[in-house]
């Protein structure tokens, strides 16, 4: 008799449950938002912590609305190793279609973290015709490989800088020390991957050139160097005023640390990974006052007050994780596309791919790094003012460990000041 | 500029020696090739920085806790794992590349990347030596390895237990029938090399920082100079370091910095073709002689 009312009791709780309507954020499944890129590199554990916020706020608010439906969005996540030395492409991209086949994901966000992995993997993406909104690759070899074939490759949107508007920024940079300063001789070290190589070219041709600069050396570095004394040597020797770092590998900050102790009278001004976040100033000991870094996007690793939003999400990432961001390229574009696509699904409401990558074209958001919208080669478009474009910043370390923007005007705080041992030339 | 280079590529000859010398002393005295080097490297320097930024250890106490750990992980990975395998070659680098990878692997899943993982100089204070600067961390570096290879020369010629090092290394039976415990031996080998690698990582880490992937780069750069210099040979793992620590200056200087590692592993290529047992080493050294 017992066991008859038990068998009873567990056939009414289940039935119970099946025929009980619950909220409709709950009973509907989930939409999945992919994050396959390097989540064992700064730049992809923090873009990927930034995404799980989004969701977090935007499911908190019930989700988002497909055909009349609150769905929530759910996160799924694969490291593809791709930023590691030695990792051959073919096995990112393993990991790439792995996750689209097994977690059958609704878009990809931040996607690839390696240019190389991203124009391999356009391939599959357009395979399976999964929108991306990606957030670390920088090469415009993807956008030029979209447009040979945009029905192919449409799928591919990007909402970080990529390498032609940091040239913009760096020669923007150049062309305010030259203006301040005289100086016009530079020394440029980079890392030997697609995007610091792309860059290093592109601002050799638009700006050195042009402007009458002297390019005294120009030195790609293989990831993973770990000495760089020649090259500050020969920056040294050849009466380099400006040195131009280009670098996103963890042993770029050993560059910071010997430009430092070896006394170069040159400025440093590009960008280097380790020296974007407010740590930095602990990490090199309180002597990187002077140096002059990139953050790719504004919200990334600093904020400015001239843009709230920015300010929002900065503080917020440090209450939900302990931590402020230290990466200076990825989490605010990929806290962004998680909005962007939220907004584009509810817009097209379904989840067919084509209609939200018609949907993401149309793309016009006021968010943490100002003003997005997609350009033809779906590139989010950066520009000086984040009332129309998004915007990146340059920022200058001071003597007290305070991060001051310097770059662009709309959003500059101070001036760029000169370290000890470097005089102006005007 | 060229006392400059020259004054880099003794410390980095140096760096890649202080890299070499735990891996080459386990193979020489127990035949053991441990590619968990650089993943005990990688250990130390993250044990270290545990200690001094989460219970707030002065560094140098960090720092011999950390050497102390690391020799005991050495000798705990001989006694429980290396032990069975002792003498299948292949079996015993399987066995050590596997738990290098469960480390380092680890490391990185359990979130340990990031800028912040560094070590503190000794003293932080730059010198101006033939034309160039140069911190007082590099010059320690170089110190360092020159007290180190005094002193392991005068472990291994005048103790008992350096002479029972080479006794092994020798003829493993022979000393075997003069009652030296072989298995003891080489888990001191074992556990001495993965302190080695501890020492190295105390005082080359603050140059840089701390990451799961350099691991792997201080295997590779330990491998090179070994094989060049002729495995098990501590002489030749000195010649080797200089040899692959002024190719890498002298090219990054005066070719590029793009060509350094192609003219390192020309170096390595050049040496083997006409020594293929290294510049030291006796593992074909009959061969050689025919």
């Amino acid at each position: 008799m017992n066991r008859f009312v038990v068998l009873l009791s567990i056939m009414a709780v289940t039935i119970f449950s099946f025929v009980t309507p619950g909220t409709n954020s709950y009973a509907a499944e989930p939409i999945i938002i992919a994050v396959p890129t390097s989540l064992g590199f700064l730049e992809g554990k923090e873009s990927h912590r930034a995404v799980q916020m989004a969701v977090t706020e935007i499911n908190a608010k019930g989700g988002v609305t497909v055909g009349g439906v609150k769905r929530p969005f759910k996160v799924a996540a694969i490291d593809i190793r791709d930023a590691a030395r030695g990792v051959p492409v073919t096995e990112a991209l393993l990991g790439l279609e792995k996750i689209i086949l097994e977690k059958k994901p609704a878009a990809i966000v931040v996607g690839p973290f390696r240019s190389e992995a991203l124009m391999a993997g356009m391939d599959i993406i357009a395979k399976y015709k999964v929108p991306m909104l990606g957030t670390i690759a920088m090469s415009p070899g993807s956008e030029k490989k979209l447009k040979g074939d945009p029905e192919k490759y449409k799928y591919v949107f990007r909402t970080c800088l990529n390498a032609v508007h940091l040239v913009k920024y760096l020669a923007g940079t150049m062309a305010l020390i030259n203006k301040e300063f005289g100086f016009n001789k530079v020394y440029v070290m980079h890392q030997d991957v697609a995007w610091a190589r792309a860059t290093a070219g592109f601002v050799k041709k638009v700006y050195f050139d042009k402007a009458g600069w002297e390019i005294v050396g120009l030195e790609a570095y293989p990831t993973g160097t770990s000495d760089f004394s020649s090259g500050l040597m020969k920056a040294r020797a050849k009466g380099a005023q400006v040195i131009m770092p280009i670098f996103d590998m963890p042993q770029s900050g050993i560059l910071v640390k010997q430009w430092k102790t070896m006394r170069v009278p040159a400025i440093m001004t590009g960008f280097i990974s380790p020296l974007a976040g407010s740590g930095a100033w602990k990490i090199f000991d309180k002597k990187i006052g002077g140096a002059i870094n990139n953050i790719f996007e504004l919200g990334s690793a600093i904020d400015s007050a001239k843009v709230p939003q920015s300010k929002i999400f900065y503080d917020k990432y440090k209450r939900t994780y302990g931590k402020a961001l230290q990466a200076g390229h990825g989490p605010a574009p990929s806290y962004e596309s998680v909005y962007i696509l939220a907004e584009a699904i509810e817009r097209a409401g379904s989840l067919d791919p084509d209609a939200i990558v018609a949907e993401l074209e149309k793309t016009d958001r006021n968010g943490v790094m100002g003003r997005v919208r997609y350009d033809e080669g779906h590139q989010a478009i950066f520009g000086f003012d984040p009332k129309e474009t998004a915007v990146s910043t340059v920022f200058q370390w001071t003597k007290t460990g305070k991060r001051v923007i310097v770059f662009p005007a709309s959003i500059a705080e101070g001036k760029i000041e000169l370290p000890p041992g470097l005089k102006s030339l005007k | 500029m060229f006392l400059g280079t020259v004054v880099y590529a003794v410390i980095n000859s140096v760096i890649l020696m202080l890299m070499a010398i735990g891996f080459n002393l386990t193979f020489g005295i127990s035949g053991v090739a441990n590619f968990a080097h650089g993943a005990l490297y990688i250990l130390s320097a993250y044990v270290s920085w545990m200690l001094l930024n989460m219970l707030g250890l002065p560094f140098f106490i960090s720092a011999l806790f950390s050497i102390l750990i690391t020799t005991l992980v050495g000798a705990l990975m001989y006694r429980f794992v290396l032990i069975r395998v002792r003498g299948q070659v292949l079996s015993e680098v399987i066995a050590t590349f596997g738990i290098g990878l469960a480390i380092l692997e680890l490391f990185r899943y359990l979130g340990f990347v990031g800028f912040e993982y560094t070590l503190p100089v000794f003293i932080d204070t730059s010198f101006f030596v033939a034309g160039v600067y140069v911190d007082m961390q590099r010059i320690l570096i170089v110190v360092l390895g020159a007290v180190l290879v005094f002193g392991l020369w005068l472990f291994t010629h005048h103790t008992s237990l350096g002479l029972a090092f080479r006794g092994i290394a020798q003829d493993e039976r022979t000393a075997l029938t003069l009652g030296i415990d072989t298995d003891w031996i080489a888990t001191l080998s074992v556990s001495l090399g993965a302190g080695l690698a501890a020492l190295a990582a105390t005082i080359i880490i603050p140059l840089g920082s701390i990451s799961p992937g350099e691991g792997y780069d201080v295997l590779i750069k330990a491998l090179a100079v070994c094989i060049i210099g002729g495995l098990g040979s501590t002489g030749g793992v000195i010649v080797a370091s200089f040899i692959i620590g002024f190719a890498e200056r002298f090219t990054d200087s005066y070719i590029s910095s793009h060509w350094t590692m192609i003219v390192s592993l020309a170096a390595i290529l050049i040496v083997l073709t006409m020594k293929p047992s290294g510049l030291f080493g006796k593992q074909k050294e009959l061969e050689e002689r025919i």
